[in-house]
């Protein structure tokens, strides 16, 4: 006969264990609310199975199966994926701002548009009084500050440029800490789960490692069945194979590099992140995975993407992509313009009429006729008209020895002498022979003219047939497009970022009101199982009396 | 059932209220600047605000391009006015003077009052603006005209003749931008303006004061021999009216001509302006529509943000005083 008294103890002591199992879980629960990337625990109760029975069978009791973490891999990952978003749009808007504010469009504030206005402006008057030596004066000062706005707005492109390579190296830093961590956390996982239990803790240090990741990268993962997960870029490069990770470097200097690179925009090199195979692999050494970054999300992504990248091959800084090159790319062709176009009208034309090499037909108020790179010019030491034929040409720039890439960040005003502005043309008839006028603008007005001419516009992908008025709005058309994008972006991103976070919390989080309505439950629960037991002892209390 | 846990709750009461702050932030910045666009990014017409603002910048520099294009034509045309009234005075002086009751003496004494008006001509000719010969050409510095000497006399003002003294450039007029579809010619040369009207006085002068004035191509050429009286008398006469011929056609065919094409282009110029006034007007509201905050607008936006602001705040608030604790 089956012993019920001992059922009744038995199955009232293993639901008194079971049921502070399961307050024991709530209280980790509502410890860890506010712990990030906490997911919550459930005590799974099942009843107990019993030894094989051939009477009654009135149930074993209860115990605790396992501790169950409530998480949702599809969740997770839609939140990796918002967050790498948001923080690739959110790099992008700041470092963008800073772009924003050298195209002041209040009139307030000194721009190269303004400088432009100013500029011809200054010389329209002089074409109207030559011989002024104040408006001449003035238009020296004008020209100082074109130059100085193109030059400065230059510059400042080119900082923000190496400052985010300087970033890059530092994020990359972080992205492999993070993929040693996630290797080592993946050995211990392994090691709980083989034991049969849920490696709950370690999944959770895990998932928040996987967040911070997924906040500078894009990347794939996959689970394999020892619970470890393995870690790859979007085309597939493994980052993390179970316990191993690999650390990327960020190089001037890739070994799959022909010779020299190409500069950036500041003239220095913009790095490469490589995976390096050490010397003990066959050629290529290096596998180059900048583009495959650059094409993902993340703050790195976002870094390439403005930053830009230039193929080993190329030669020049305007050959990369990115919006930064872009716009210093059209900042450039102003000044190549300013260097080539402008500087050939100020010259005024051929006096020699067809003889080898050009004899300009401008002067200035002490009869001189102006050098090849008169009203523009730029700090270099060599020959500048490299052919000699007295035309200031895109050939010749292209010809310098040493070469130069960019001529924004050396670009001055030629003319520092208020009578030394050739704004007359010569009037005298006989070929070879010049006499310049005091009160002669003719040249002065031919400058001013260029205001509303269609000129070249031309630096590498960027090349367009305009005047300067537009090629200037087609860049604060740029700029504000790049950042409104970026801001416009941002802001779904952050929604996106929130809705997914919420579906994840919603899974995953933990609920106050549900764990002490859970706590009251089971500690109803652990209270009935209590008074089982003293309900047992009056039985056995009774008994005893019967004797 | 869905869930709501504490993290949910807390995360979308932080980010309406940082979203609700940051509004007020905004519309309290573009009231205080007066700027809904102030910068490229501000919106995705910046490349339009950029062109009317560059086109404002550029009405301001051809306003004062204007102003001093129009004081320039109005001295030219004062100018030309007082070379016109004292051609007319010569012409009397000589119709005089022609009179054969006049004898030669009594027409000797008129030639004094015929070089004054020569001289007063040669001055116009000669006159400044701001330091500049109004009528030098491109040598501006240099004066028109020199005085050079004839042959006969050697002395006083018959001796005198005045010629374009040729400098490079003398003949190189100027031209000026004065909006982006107009320039203009703002001068004229000495020699188109000036030349018939000395050669007519200088002739009429030398009649009355008894030379004759040889020409080479109708031009005065520095020769020109005393008359002998009476026999040159009616040669005396017939040389007052070739110059009062020649009075005639240089006011009729130079003077009046200059004048009214001076008035013609102060009138373009007028046309210019107000074509500019209405450009800039006209730009000026298109940009203050897309670039300037409307203030009723931004301020009823600001007091709505703060509404919801403070409605964030007090939700926060409430919600997270909800306990389950305070009733268990």
């Amino acid at each position: 006969m089956t012993n019920f008294g001992a059922k009744i103890l038995n199955n009232s002591v293993s639901a008194l264990a079971a049921q502070q199992a399961v307050i024991a879980t709530t209280a980790n629960n509502i410890a860890n609310v506010n712990t990030p990337g906490y997911v919550r625990r459930q005590a799974q109760l099942e009843t107990r199975p019993g030894s094989i029975s051939t009477g009654i069978d009135v149930g074993n009791g209860v115990q605790v199966g396992d501790v169950s973490r409530i998480s949702d891999q599809f969740l997770e990952s839609l939140v990796r994926g918002a967050s790498g978003t948001m923080n690739q749009d959110q790099i992008k808007s700041d470092y963008l701002a800073r772009i924003n504010v050298l195209f002041d469009l209040t009139g307030t504030q000194a721009t190269i548009g303004s400088s432009f206005n100013e500029f011809f402006s200054a010389v329209n008057q002089v074409a109207a009084n030559p011989s002024s030596l104040e408006l001449r004066s003035n238009l020296i000062s004008r020209g100082e500050e074109l130059t100085t706005a193109i030059s400065s707005t230059f510059q400042t492109i080119a900082t923000v440029q190496s400052e985010l390579d300087q970033r890059l190296a530092g994020e990359i830093n972080e992205v492999n800490n993070l993929t040693t961590q996630i290797a080592a956390v993946n050995v211990k996982v392994a090691q709980r789960e083989s034991g049969g239990v849920t490696a709950s803790d370690e999944r959770d240090q895990r998932d928040v490692l996987l967040n911070k990741l997924a906040e500078k990268v894009s990347f794939q993962i996959v689970e394999t069945s020892d619970g470890m997960v393995n870690i790859s870029t979007l085309d597939g490069f493994p980052l993390v194979n179970a316990g191993t990770s690999r650390n990327l470097a960020v190089t001037t200097s890739p070994s799959f590099a022909p010779g020299a690179l190409p500069p950036s925009l500041s003239g220095g090199t913009l790095s490469y992140v490589v995976f390096d195979y050490g010397s003990g692999g066959g050629a290529p050494s290096h596998v180059d995975l900048t583009t495959t970054l650059k094409n993902g999300g993340g703050i790195i992504g976002g870094i390439l993407q403005l930053r830009g990248y230039n193929a080993v091959t190329n030669t020049s800084a305007f050959q990369a992509d990115g919006d930064l090159v872009a716009m210093a790319a059209r900042i450039e062709a102003m000044t190549r313009t300013l260097l080539t176009s402008v500087n050939q009208t100020y010259l005024g034309g051929d006096e020699n009429g067809g003889v080898a090499g050009l004899q300009p037909s401008s002067g200035d108020l002490n009869g001189n006729t102006p050098p090849v790179f008169g009203l523009f010019d730029f700090s270099f030491a060599g020959t500048k008209d490299v052919d000699g034929d007295g035309v200031p040409e895109l050939t010749d720039l292209a010809a310098l020895t040493p070469s130069v890439d960019n001529f924004s960040s050396l670009l001055r005003f030629g003319v520092n002498n208020p009578a030394s502005f050739a704004a007359a043309r010569d009037d005298n008839a006989t070929v070879g022979a010049t006499s310049f006028a005091q009160g002669d603008g003719r040249n002065a007005a031919a400058i001013a003219a260029l205001r509303t001419s269609t000129l070249t516009f031309s630096t590498g992908s960027y090349s367009q047939n305009t005047t300067f008025d537009n090629a200037y709005n087609g860049l604060v058309s740029y700029v504000g497009n790049a950042k409104s994008t970026a801001t416009l972006n941002l802001n779904v991103a952050k929604a996106n970022f929130s809705a997914a976070a919420n579906r994840r919390d919603e899974v995953s989080g933990v609920s106050l009101d549900e764990e002490f309505a859970a706590l009251i439950k089971y500690q109803r629960a652990f209270q009935a199982s209590a008074k089982m037991i003293s309900t047992a002892r009056d039985i056995f209390d009774q008994i005893a009396n019967l004797i | 059932m869905t869930r709501i846990s504490e993290n949910q709750s807390s995360r979308v009461l932080i980010s309406n209220t940082l979203e609700n702050k940051r509004k007020v932030g905004l519309f309290s910045e573009q009231l205080a600047s007066g700027y809904k666009v102030a910068l490229p990014g501000d919106s995705n017409q910046s490349g339009t605000v950029s062109q009317y603002r560059q086109s404002l910048e550029k009405i301001e520099s051809y306003t004062t391009t204007i102003a001093q294009t129009k004081s320039f034509l109005q001295y030219q045309d004062d100018t030309i006015q007082q070379v016109n009234d004292i051609l007319v005075r010569a012409k009397e002086v000589a119709a005089q003077a022609a009179n054969e009751t006049n004898s030669n003496i009594s027409r000797a004494q008129l030639s004094e009052e015929i070089f004054q008006i020569r001289d007063h001509l040669v001055n116009l000719a000669n006159s400044t603006f701001q330091g500049k010969y109004v009528w030098g050409g491109a040598a501006d510095n240099i004066p028109p005209y020199i005085a050079q000497t004839y042959t006969t006399p050697a002395t006083g003002p018959a001796s005198q003749r005045y010629v374009i003294d040729a400098q490079p450039g003398r003949d190189t007029l100027r031209t000026v931008q004065i909006t982006d579809n107009l320039s203009l010619q703002v001068n004229s040369t000495a020699a188109s303006i000036f030349d018939r009207a000395i050669q007519a006085a200088e002739r009429i002068g030398r009649a009355l004061g008894g030379f004759s004035t040889t020409l080479t191509a109708g031009v005065p050429d520095g020769g020109g021999v005393a008359y002998v009286f009476p026999t040159d008398f009616s040669a005396q006469t017939q040389a007052i009216k070739d110059g009062m011929n020649l009075l005639d056609s240089a006011r009729e065919g130079d003077i009046i001509p200059e004048r009214v094409e001076i008035g013609g282009k102060l009138r373009r110029i007028e046309t210019g302006e107000s074509l500019l006034t209405l450009e800039k007007a006209s730009s000026q509201e298109v940009l203050s529509r897309i670039q300037d905050a409307d203030e009723a607008e931004t301020a009823t936006s600001l007091q709505q943000a703060q509404n919801a602001l403070q409605a964030s705040y007090t939700v926060t608030a409430r919600v997270l005083r909800l306990s389950i604790i305070d009733y268990i």
